[in-house]
């Protein structure tokens, strides 16, 4: 089963997928994926880790190739969150680009119970941005699309509140 | 005329294509595309509602959730694109925005 929960920045989804997971019977398991290269990020880091206390949540951080993470067998997966992995793998030297981001998430998919992956909405703002920005919206792009057609359930979460865009709620 | 909105890369062509069993080709002879574009330029809101009106199936994608831009050029364009988008939901029969590829009916009957 996979469910791929979409939202912007501050929306509230992080929390719906985790109480989404939390309501999943078995062991629950966090793959975390935001590499702390400043300050800025393990103050982010720390909230969700806050967040996330008392939940029963075996944390794995990660920030690329999923493809060979050691998780347990059969376990509620959250994997948080796919912007944050899509750019360690298009910018890290070691990266694999999209097609690693695919063949991790296939992986955690064919390993898990259930798989529930937390990703951005961030092409509401126009396209006027410098550098590369455009090339990496492409891209996520593409594997929300990808992720989408894959899930089994697509939630968009508007002000913590759920959007259905595939399948059921329940 | 369907009006298809959503996030940029949401997939709205692919979808209307799938859906519509079309080629690209045969979908653009029938469409007008990205038309928030078309905002930037001078031509008043109203006529160019009406002129994309003609065509069969428009396309815009959602540009006013960021910040303010800082430019005024930028503000202006954002301004008329989401007005241009509002026209043309008006004068649609359908809406559909289309996120992740997935489609969700906004406004008239349609099976997705």
């Amino acid at each position: 089963m996979l469910t791929l929960v979409v939202g912007g920045a501050a929306s509230g989804k992080s929390e719906w997928a985790e109480n989404l997971v939390l309501a999943l019977s078995g062991q629950r398991v966090y793959v975390a994926t935001m590499e702390p290269y400043d300050g800025e990020c393990l103050v982010r880091i720390d909230k969700h880790r806050r967040q996330r206390a008392g939940k029963g949540f075996l944390t794995l951080e990660r920030f690329r190739d999923l493809e060979r993470l050691e998780v347990p067998d059969g376990a509620n997966v959250l994997l948080e969150c796919m912007s944050n992995l899509l750019a360690n793998e298009l910018y890290s030297p070691q990266g694999g680009g999209k097609a690693a981001v695919l063949r991790g998430v296939e992986r955690l998919c064919a390993c898990s119970a259930h798989l529930t992956i937390v990703t951005n909405e961030v092409f509401s703002g126009g396209k006027d941005y410098g550098g590369d920005t455009l090339r990496y919206l492409r891209e996520l792009g593409e594997v929300n699309r990808t992720l989408a057609a894959w899930a089994d359930r697509v939630v968009e979460v508007v002000c913590g509140c759920p959007n259905v865009l595939k399948g059921r709620l329940l | 005329m369907i009006f298809v909105t959503g996030p940029l890369f949401g997939g709205k062509r692919e979808y209307l294509q799938k859906v519509l069993g079309l080629s690209l080709e045969e979908l653009s002879a029938r469409a007008a595309f990205d038309v928030e574009e078309l905002a930037a330029g001078e031509e008043p809101l109203e006529e160019l509602a009406l002129r994309l009106s003609q065509f069969d199936f428009v396309t815009a994608n959602e540009v006013g959730c960021g910040v303010v831009p800082v430019e005024a050029e930028q503000r202006r364009f954002r301004e008329r694109a989401g007005r241009l988008s509002c026209l043309l939901a008006q004068r649609a029969d359908t809406v559909i925005r289309v996120c992740c590829g997935l489609p969700q009916v906004l406004k008239g009957e349609w099976e997705c």
